[in-house]
């Protein structure tokens, strides 16, 4: 379980999280959504250990994040896989070579049982056929695929996504949100979202988590979370109606 | 990030595939610009050599000054600020990019650290890499030195290379190797260095690179007159 507890973080220039806190369930996929930079990369960042909270406490299956040691912060980030908006996919390497990487280096399996592994979270991904192809190759979809077949190798306890149909056209960002069910359904891993994107979150979430004003304001269940009396149905539904409405009259 | 360098540089694993590949790649890419560096040198030399001898009559000597004066100083020092200008701004660039596009932050949530992979293998490729490149481009400087004295002054390949062989038992040719490791070692720290810190977009990357090989060159200057000075002070190269 990820709890976060009255976590604050700024920059030198501005303030972008307070006191926020929310806690992530076991084999639940929950989604944060708000607003573009309203900090939701920072969060994603900060429970990762690669930015550093002036204040407050991330514990990760009862380990401290925040303040832990290089050593710490090693064995707790092997438990997590994450998901970057581009994929950041390295460019020096193949499909098969980017995925390998992580195995290669941590553990110490032969060369045909690395060559098996990947080739099975291809397959699940979907990109076996790509696996020679360098990341300019690719569309933003198919690295997104890569990306996460990379993520997955070490049999993480949890994933991360990272605004993970952001610039995508309709038709990749499906092919993501369907490998994402797939991954929810078949592996029961525990993740979270942040999104702005609210099809995604309607078609992935369990949870629903609200990112506004610096804080989390409320966490619904989905079908909660798209009724009307919702705060996130106000923010991103209505006020979307709303705002069209305005600018069509 | 010096202190970064020394303290992963002894830590398991060690990259030895990444090094292989930077080893291959850093010859690859230098081994144009330095060679090139060499024939110009080459056949300067040979030219102000060849005219300034056949004033004092002693354009048969020329082959030693000639091949002394490449070898001591002038291929080291060009060699080594061509090495700056290739290798070190494409360590800045590929490191900044890989910054900007959250390779680095993907690396450490792997549990990897990226001075290991990254910065370990580029720094021991270029140490190993320029004084090799600096031979080459040394053999290329004298055959290049060879064939304009023999053809715009008539200096026989022989005569030549008779008191090369003299010049090349100088220790100050030893130390312009270690010269050129040193110089190594500065320009792929800073250039890594510069590289991680680097924060922003398309612009500050342009700015960063430019500062890279300012830097770099300043680096080459120094470290290439406080040897000099050093050697002489010394005096472990003086016959």
């Amino acid at each position: 379980m990820i709890r976060v507890r009255d976590v604050c973080f700024s920059f030198p220039e501005r303030p972008v999280l307070e006191a926020l806190s929310v806690d992530i369930g076991e084999s639940l996929t929950t989604v944060i959504i708000g607003a573009s930079g309203i900090g939701k990369s920072v969060l994603l960042k900060c429970i990762t250990g690669l930015l550093r909270p002036q204040s407050g406490s991330i514990i990760i299956d009862g380990d401290e994040v925040v303040g832990a040691g290089r050593h710490k912060l090693y064995a707790i980030r092997k438990k997590i896989g994450m998901l970057f908006q581009e994929g950041a996919l390295f460019d020096s390497m193949n499909v098969f070579e980017n995925v390998a990487f992580p195995l290669a280096y941590h553990k110490s399996f032969s060369t045909h049982e690395i060559e098996k592994r990947v080739h099975a979270y291809l397959d699940l991904v979907g990109m076996r056929e790509a696996m020679t192809a360098m990341p300019r190759e690719l569309s933003g979809g198919m690295k997104r695929k890569v990306a996460v077949a990379r993520a997955m190798i070490l049999e993480p306890r949890y994933l991360l996504y990272d605004e993970p149909t952001s610039g995508l056209d309709p038709a990749s960002s499906a092919i993501v949100e369907s490998m994402m069910k797939r991954l929810q359904t078949e592996r029961a891993i525990t993740s979270l979202v942040v999104t702005h994107d609210i099809d995604l979150t309607r078609f992935i979430a369990d949870r629903i988590a609200l990112l506004e004003d610096k804080r989390i304001v409320t966490l619904e269940e989905r079908d909660q979370a798209f009724s009307e009396t919702s705060a996130v149905y106000d923010h991103f539904i209505e006020k979307r109606e709303r705002i069209r409405q305005e600018n069509a009259s | 990030m010096y202190g970064n360098f020394f303290f992963w540089l002894f830590r398991e694993p060690f990259p030895v595939g990444q090094l292989g590949q930077q080893i291959v790649r850093v010859i690859l890419e230098a081994f144009g610009a330095m060679m090139i560096t060499g024939v110009v040198q080459g056949g300067l030399f040979a030219w102000l050599g060849g005219w300034d001898g056949g004033r004092f009559s002693v354009v048969n000597w020329t082959g030693s000054i000639v091949v002394y004066l490449l070898l001591s100083e002038s291929t080291t020092l060009l060699g080594s600020m061509m090495f700056a200008a290739r290798i070190g701004t494409a360590f800045t660039v590929e490191i900044g990019s890989m910054q900007m596009s959250g390779q680095l932050d993907a690396l450490r949530l792997m549990a990897v650290e990226p001075s290991q992979q990254i910065v370990i293998p580029r720094v021991l490729a270029a140490i190993i890499c320029l004084p090799i490149l600096k031979a080459l481009s040394d053999l290329v400087a004298i055959g290049t030195a060879i064939a304009c004295l023999n053809w715009w002054f008539g200096v026989s390949p022989t005569i030549f290379l008779q008191h090369v062989f003299e010049v090349l038992r100088h220790p100050i040719l030893t130390t312009s190797y270690i010269r050129c490791m040193i110089m190594a070692f500065f320009i792929a720290v800073n250039a890594c260095g510069l590289g991680f810190s680097f924060q922003g977009g398309a612009v500050e990357l342009g700015k960063t690179t430019t500062k890279s090989i300012v830097i770099n060159l300043i680096v080459v200057i120094t470290v290439d007159s406080v040897f000099g000075v050093v050697d002489q002070i010394t005096g472990w190269s003086v016959v």
